[in-house]
């Protein structure tokens, strides 16, 4: 903090014209980020014949209504076969795989962090070199491997071999290994084996009870990543139109509507144009915002663990 | 991306030195592999094994309607990916992209981490919150997003478009146009997670060292330039190759545009898209593999260079 104090004596309190740059750069480019997100907000709550007379003012803000969106939602729900209701069933889709893989997640972490940062055994680097490669690595390299061994075990189309997969979380496995390393100090093992406990109980009995804002930051990670995945569901779901998750779902959507398939959307009960799309996208958001708002504090309280100075 | 939040605050905290180094022992690794085992065995199915399977496959022979029979090919496959003729061209695309997306995404998450770590107080926060939002709003929010911002009809930013002369989205979304429409939506989505890891990095630098710069007579500007610039240096390697790792991986975005252009954007745009058709258009499996074998072994020499040469994970295990 004492960083923010010398600023203020360097910088000092006048608006010098470097102040005055500084300040507003940093609006304007706030401004290109959060206008267009209003906008796209605006979007979910019109409707078509203003949109598409370009009425609504500013943003389209004017235009905002509450029937709007239960008539979008109407749409959206209405899409599928006899009758719809594949939109609900993709955001359920997509809760399952993203919960029970986050769960695998973190039960494959957290043990595994503590082992690489408190234990000592062979291969201990190379498990640790090999999380950390497979962590920065992005996460579609190994899509269409998956996609071939899922097709090996005739499981396309299922959403169990998804959930697995997105278990495999090594980022979860770091950021428990950076917990465990930061607040579990050695000495406290060694004592804890003194005290003739297993090296499976010290995890358990010591570990875990320290681990509750690690967990919610693995978790919540997970969740997001999982939610938001879009390539392995489309290789590995794309065949099952009900197993669909909601990522690849508004996908179909969008090939669904008449601003870029006429032909597919004539055939339709639903028109899904763009206020449709921009509704289904913002719901889709919803869950995400639940958790963040949920992990929130973790999340703070997780920034100012590095904070402390080494 | 978004999974990056907070991992460089907490990198920036060494962790306590170990007491002593005890020698391996028995008990003591036995525990280990039955904690590990849960991860170890998802590390087998979701990478490992993959891994191995797409190797072999892509030895195969590819079975024709000719000769259904499939068998050992060595390294056909390879040569029917890299003789391809959309091969070469994936790799000009995305390079196409990244020489402008590259350095416009280093220059702007340095410049606006130095902005915001200029900025203390709720003013600084708050920007840093706002510059994050976006990069929420991951792969198929921030793609339809983009869907609006991009048709002439109704974007707020229409005015651009028509500017150019532009009147529809098949006008706006054209091959020609696919690298600046790719820039302006990685950089949209990307910069904000990364000004918060830098900024981090930033908050982890002693401020001893802002204070005897300060007392040296250093002004704002010096500060950023001379002092913060140089100590952030390793940071920035980081996210330049991860930015890099990225590019070779696009695959939404160019895949969706398409799906929007009504085909005025090529098919197999990026080397992913080629890998995809070659498994789902082609049902070659024996090409697809060899295309994903390609692309791994380049992802994995950049992030050999991260874990080994950026100096933020070597540093660790030297503390220890």
């Amino acid at each position: 903090m004492s960083a923010v104090e010398m600023h203020r004596v360097v910088g000092s309190r006048r608006w010098s014209a470097g102040r005055i740059a500084r300040v507003s750069v940093m609006l304007l480019v706030a401004a290109f980020f959060v206008i267009p997100i209003i906008g796209f907000i605006a979007m979910a709550f019109r409707n078509q014949e203003n949109v598409a007379a370009g009425s609504d003012g500013f943003l389209g803000l004017g235009g905002m209504s509450w029937e709007n969106a239960v008539y979008s939602w109407s749409q959206i729900v209405g899409f599928g076969p006899g009758g719809g209701g594949l939109f609900p069933r993709w955001i359920l889709n997509s809760l399952i795989v993203s919960v029970v893989g986050g769960v695998l997640g973190l039960v494959a972490a957290l043990p595994a962090g503590y082992a690489l940062a408190r234990l000592r055994f062979r291969l201990r680097k190379a498990w640790l070199f090999a999380t950390l490669l497979a962590m920065v690595m992005p996460n579609t390299v190994l899509v269409i491997p998956l996609f071939l061994e899922v097709n090996a075990i005739g499981a396309i189309g299922q959403l169990w071999p998804v959930a697995i997969i997105m278990g495999f979380f090594p980022f979860g496995v770091y950021l428990s290994y950076v917990h465990f390393m930061t607040t579990m100090p050695p000495e406290l093992v060694e004592a804890a084996r003194i005290d003739g406990l297993g090296e499976v109980a010290i995890f358990l009995q010591v570990g875990l009870p320290i681990s509750k804002q690690v967990t919610a930051l693995v978790a919540f990670f997970s969740f997001v990543a999982n939610w938001t995945n879009f390539f392995l569901p489309l290789a590995l779901l794309t065949s099952s139109q009900q197993n669909k998750t909601v990522s690849i779902g508004i996908q179909e959507l969008i090939g669904a509507s008449p601003l870029f398939n006429a032909t597919v959307a004539a055939g339709l009960d639903v028109k899904l144009y763009m206020p449709q799309l921009a509704l289904a996208t913002f719901i889709s958001m919803l869950p995400l915002l639940v958790v963040f708002l949920t992990a929130q504090r973790f999340l703070i309280r997780g920034q100012t663990v590095g904070a402390v100075k080494g | 991306m978004t999974t990056t939040l907070v991992k460089e605050e907490k990198r920036t905290a060494p962790p306590p030195r170990a007491a002593r180094r005890r020698a391996p022992h028995r008990v003591e690794a036995r525990g280990a592999l039955i904690l590990l085992s849960p991860y170890i065995l998802l590390f087998l199915v979701a990478a490992a094994i993959p891994i191995g399977y797409a190797f072999w496959i892509s030895l195969q022979k590819a079975p024709t309607l000719v000769n259904p029979q499939s068998g050992f090919g060595g390294l056909d496959s390879f040569v029917t990916v890299i003789s391809d003729y959309r091969f070469v061209d994936t790799f000009i695309n995305i390079f196409t992209v990244m020489i402008v997306w590259l350095p416009l995404m280093i220059i702007g998450i340095v410049g606006l981490a130095l902005l915001v770590h200029a900025s203390p107080g709720r003013f600084g926060g708050a920007m840093r919150f706002i510059y994050y939002v976006p990069g929420a709003l991951a792969g198929i929010a921030n793609f339809v997003l983009w869907v609006y911002l991009l048709n002439p009809s109704q974007s707020p930013i229409a005015f651009l478009w028509q500017g150019a002369g532009l009147d529809n989205l098949k006008e706006v979304v054209t091959t020609e146009n696919l690298p600046s429409i790719l820039t302006a939506m990685l950089f949209f989505q990307g910069v904000g997670t990364w000004i918060v890891i830098v900024n981090g990095g930033l908050n982890g630098i002693s401020d001893e060292i802002f204070e005897a710069a300060a007392l040296d007579g250093a002004n704002a500007w010096h500060m950023a330039w001379r002092v913060k610039l140089p100590l952030i240096r390793p940071w920035i390697g980081y996210a330049a190759l991860m930015n890099l790792a990225y590019g070779f991986q696009l695959f939404l975005e160019p895949y969706l545009l398409r799906q929007i252009s009504a085909g005025s954007v090529d098919a197999e745009w990026a080397p992913t898209q080629l890998g995809y058709a070659f498994a789902f258009t082609n049902r070659n499996f024996p090409a697809a593999a060899a295309m994903s074998i390609i692309l791994l072994v380049i992802t994995l020499a950049i992030g050999i260079v991260i874990v080994f040469r950026s100096g933020l994970f070597g540093e660790k295990e030297e503390r220890r």
